[in-house]
């Protein structure tokens, strides 16, 4: 039986994304907004072993700047030209649809863009990531995956390829052309394929954190990490935001941890280490949440600031991503150019499945 | 999930406070600020921490991963800038932390931002910028070299000691003092056993631990530096003492009492083995010399002046034999020991199951002098009984290489005697004067012992009450209320056992000569039988 979702819900869903966010996704609040209009709920969601496995799914999600995300709200249906153009390229209609991000933003506009087709409870990331070549799918390398994606005034690319740099690059210039933001769609899977080859489960899991968080959220720093499920890394006041002098988009924020330790966090759109005394206690793909402590709003990496005190939390990442070495090495820190933050050692890859790397 | 890193941060405040130094190790630690003040540091600069920290080596590397762990406080040298990105500092600095440096030399250090250099503090690692990691390095070097120059003296100077062919373990340890230019001794828990150059202060004595290869104290009362002395013996060290010692001299006798050791551990054992060789000669010698009854060959005769033994002068003789099982070379030891407190020429070694010594005079000693060595006789006795069950017996003085032999012989006697005198402390001295002892000895031959059995059989095959009681009898001059006493019995008891014992005996005791041959049975019969 499918779980319903009520609009009673989407407070809890909106933080449960942005904890998922790991600093960076976008803030939901517009989109929290806009969801309590809308007119597609109750939404039923479906776990991946509710729907015939035959069935195609398509991805979706929006690309591109999570700022002008904020600022130009897509329409209600705006995924139909790229739903078609799929269609027409693979010769089949999808059955079912799920987000590429159930994380930030995406969360909920995945919720909401393709409300025609049955929504299942599974994503191509598990978390905030920022690039398109980390979606599972092609992670894995699943062979006749297709990627559409709108390139502005109602123009569609439609690419197939089974290489995640092609896709990177290549729709990127397309949410350039399209203005810094667009939808993305990615098709040529079915239900049995997300079994393996995408993240299971993030939306509930998004809703359960949401609620842990409504519940608990001005209890003390130690009760609230605790109720999360996650670890308190750290509390303190904000000393300083460097960008880092060889890399523009890493940023460090340096905390005065209240309990004297220099404590780091290393950033990019989200954050990705965190450091106390010069040791890496937590590391992407673990997802890396900062609180702020007055407001007890979910912090963006872009919204902190000198002064602010805040505290780190850090939730388990997607067991996923730790299953198979070559899907680790996309989100660890390394996989971003930053050395010596990775974590000392890769646990063993889970023995469930018998599928091999594809990269061998 | 994905491992976080297992190590955690350490206690903060973990300064030098925190490196516990080795009880050796203190005087070998350098001063960060003996350094930045010195000539030659490569342009050292102290950036952040406690300049006053100190160090015990230096290590250096291209960069941090060439670093070797350290157990104790080090300076890292590093040739390298540090990195760009401020937690790859961060991780510099605690991965140097905590491989045990407490100090970080590197350039450029402007480089560094100001929470790493805080991240350092924290840590208690004090980070120092140097302009020329090399010269920095080589000075490093030279200042521990110089720490050590105090060490290789005085190893010299106990190696030229060793060279020198001693002719005892007092003259080495004499040459090694004076070689060193300062006090040693030879000590065991108790004391001191060989002391020279000075006195070693019982309060520093009490401080040495045993129990360690190498110890050093230092005390207001004087300083010693001290080794395990292998030689077979437990408990035994040889320490370098002094007052007033400074840390580094301590530790530097530290080294040259590790260094002397096997000399003096040789030399020891070499002077045990001489003197259990040479007691055995000693003791033929003296074997060979009773069995010519004093009057020795002319070849015998040299072999004892060769070991100063000389026939002419005046000589009292002594003997002491355990009363149990007792090591005759330790009671040599024991009883050569003592001697050496008494201001006159004596010899001794053993013979047979005990030690035969005499005393020798140059000119016939006075009535009140020979008392006065029969006491010192006595106050030997005395003192090796604290150490070994003895009894002790002493000839008389006789005069001359026959003399001696008499002396001996009658020394022997005594001491047989003294074997069951408990009411003289085990210590009997022959006396001219003492005639029953005469006539006790005389009669303690092959010849009287059946005569003297058979003369009492009747009372012993009635039983062993008869021949005790009358022996008591006989010794308290025929007092039955003295014996009764000393026995424990009634009087009516005793004087029914003599009357029984006199109708067994078939004798008149009341006939002085008969009471005396009697007396005389019962004593002799007494002793055999003690022998037996």
């Amino acid at each position: 039986m499918p779980t319903i979702l009520e609009v009673a819900d989407v407070p809890a869903l909106a933080r449960g994304y942005e904890l998922l966010g790991s600093g960076g996704g976008g803030t939901t609040s517009i989109y929290e907004l806009n969801a309590r209009t809308s007119t597609q709920w109750p939404r039923p969601v479906f776990a991946v072993d509710e729907l015939d496995p035959a069935t195609p799914v398509v991805a979706i999600g929006m690309a591109g700047s999570a700022f002008l995300l904020t600022e130009r709200i897509p329409g209600e249906a705006p995924f139909a030209d790229l739903i078609s153009a799929a269609h027409r390229w693979t010769g089949t209609p999808p059955g079912a649809v799920c987000s590429i991000e159930a994380a930030g933003v995406n969360g909920l506009a995945g919720l909401s863009l393709a409300p025609e087709l049955s929504f299942v409870d599974a994503d191509l990331m598990g978390r905030a990531l920022p690039r398109m070549d980390q979606f599972s799918v092609f992670v894995d390398r699943l062979p006749g995956l297709v990627i559409a994606c709108g390139s502005g005034a109602g123009g569609v690319v439609v690419m197939e390829t089974s290489r995640p740099e092609d896709v990177e690059q290549v729709m990127r210039t397309a949410v350039v052309a399209a203005g810094g933001v667009s939808g993305v769609l990615a098709a040529g899977f079915c239900v049995a394929d997300l079994a393996e080859h995408a993240v299971v489960g993030t939306n509930m899991r998004a809703l359960e954190l949401g609620r842990a968080f409504l519940r608990h959220r001005d209890a003390s720093w130690a009760t609230l990490a605790e109720q999360l499920g996650g670890v308190l890394l750290g509390s303190g006041q904000v000393r300083q935001i460097e960008q880092d002098a060889s890399d523009p988009l890493s940023s460090t924020i340096e905390i005065d941890g209240d309990d004297g330790c220099v404590c780091r966090i290393v950033a990019r759109s989200e954050s990705l280490a965190f450091m106390k005394d010069g040791v890496v206690v937590a590391a992407s793909p673990e997802v890396i949440v900062m609180v702020e402590q007055v407001s007890r709003r979910i912090l963006q990496v872009d919204e902190l600031s000198r002064l602010a005190d805040v505290a780190v939390i850090s939730l388990a990442g997607p067991a996923w991503w730790s299953q198979r070495p070559h899907r680790i090495a996309r989100v660890r820190p390394s996989a971003y150019g930053l050395d010596g933050l990775d974590p000392v050692a890769v646990p063993p890859a889970s023995p469930s499945r018998i599928a091999e790397d594809p990269d061998d | 999930m994905t491992e976080r890193d297992a190590r955690s941060p350490q206690s903060p405040l973990r300064g030098s406070a925190g490196r516990e130094p080795s009880r050796a190790g203190v005087a070998s630690r350098l001063d960060l600020a003996a350094l930045i003040a010195g000539p030659d540091n490569g342009g050292l600069r102290l950036v952040s921490g406690d300049g006053t920290v100190t160090w015990t080596g230096m290590r250096m590397a291209i960069a941090e991963t060439g670093l070797p762990t350290v157990r104790v406080g080090a300076v890292a040298i590093l040739m390298s800038p540090p990195p760009t990105a401020s937690w790859q500092q961060d991780a510099l600095i605690r991965r140097v932390s905590d491989k045990g440096y407490s100090v970080l030399a590197l350039p450029e250090t402007a480089l560094l931002t100001e929470s790493a250099l805080r991240l350092a503090a924290r840590l208690g690692l004090a980070v120092v910028h140097v302009d020329s990691p090399v010269q920095l390095a080589l000075t490093c070097w030279q200042l521990e070299e110089g720490r050590d120059a105090l060490t290789l003296s005085y190893v010299r100077k106990v190696a030229q000691s060793i060279k020198y062919r001693a002719t005892s373990l007092l003259d080495l340890l004499r040459h090694l003092s004076s070689s060193v230019g300062h006090g040693l001794a030879l000590v065991d828990p108790f004391g001191a056993l060989i002391e020279v150059g000075g006195t070693l202060p019982p309060e520093v004595h009490a401080a040495i631990d045993f129990s360690t290869w190498l110890d050093i104290v230092s005390l207001p009362a004087g300083g010693a530096a001290s080794v395990e002395v292998h030689s077979g013996r437990d408990n035994l060290r040889i320490a370098f003492f002094g007052p007033r010692l400074s840390p580094a001299q301590l530790a530097a006798l530290g080294v040259a009492a590790e260094v002397a050791m096997p000399a003096v551990a040789a030399r020891f054992l070499i002077d045990e083995v001489n003197d259990v060789s040479d007691t055995a000669i000693s003791s033929g010698l003296l074997r060979d010399f009773l069995e010519q009854h004093g009057n020795p060959d002319p070849d015998l005769e040299q072999r004892m002046l060769d070991r100063g033994w000389r026939m002419s002068g005046h000589h009292l003789a002594f003997r002491c034999v355990g009363r149990g099982r007792v090591d005759n070379l330790h009671l040599l030891t024991l009883v050569v020991r003592e001697l050496a407190n008494h201001p006159v020429e004596s010899h001794a070694t053993t013979s047979g199951r005990g030690i035969t010594g005499w005393l020798t005079f140059p000119g016939p000693p006075s009535p009140a002098s020979v008392e006065a060595h029969v006491a010192a006789l006595r106050a030997l006795h005395t003192a090796v009984r604290r150490s070994a069950n003895i009894a002790t017996g002493l000839g008389t003085v006789e005069v001359g290489g026959s003399g001696l032999a008499t002396s001996v012989a009658r020394a022997v006697e005594a001491c047989r005697l003294a074997a069951n005198r408990s009411s003289t402390g085990w210590f009997v001295r022959t006396d001219t004067l003492g005639i029953e002892q005469l006539m006790l000895s005389w009669a303690s031959s092959d010849t009287f012992i059946p005569m003297a059995r058979s003369l009492l059989a009747p009372l012993v095959d009635a039983g062993p009450d008869l021949l005790s009681t009358l022996a008591a009898y006989l010794d308290h001059e025929s007092a039955i209320a003295a014996t009764a006493q000393e026995l424990g019995l009634h009087r009516n008891t005793v004087t029914a056992r003599i009357a029984r014992a006199q109708d067994l005996l078939a004798l008149d005791l009341d006939d002085p000569e008969t009471r005396i041959a009697v007396h005389l049975a019962c004593r002799v019969l007494r002793a055999a039988n003690a022998a037996e």
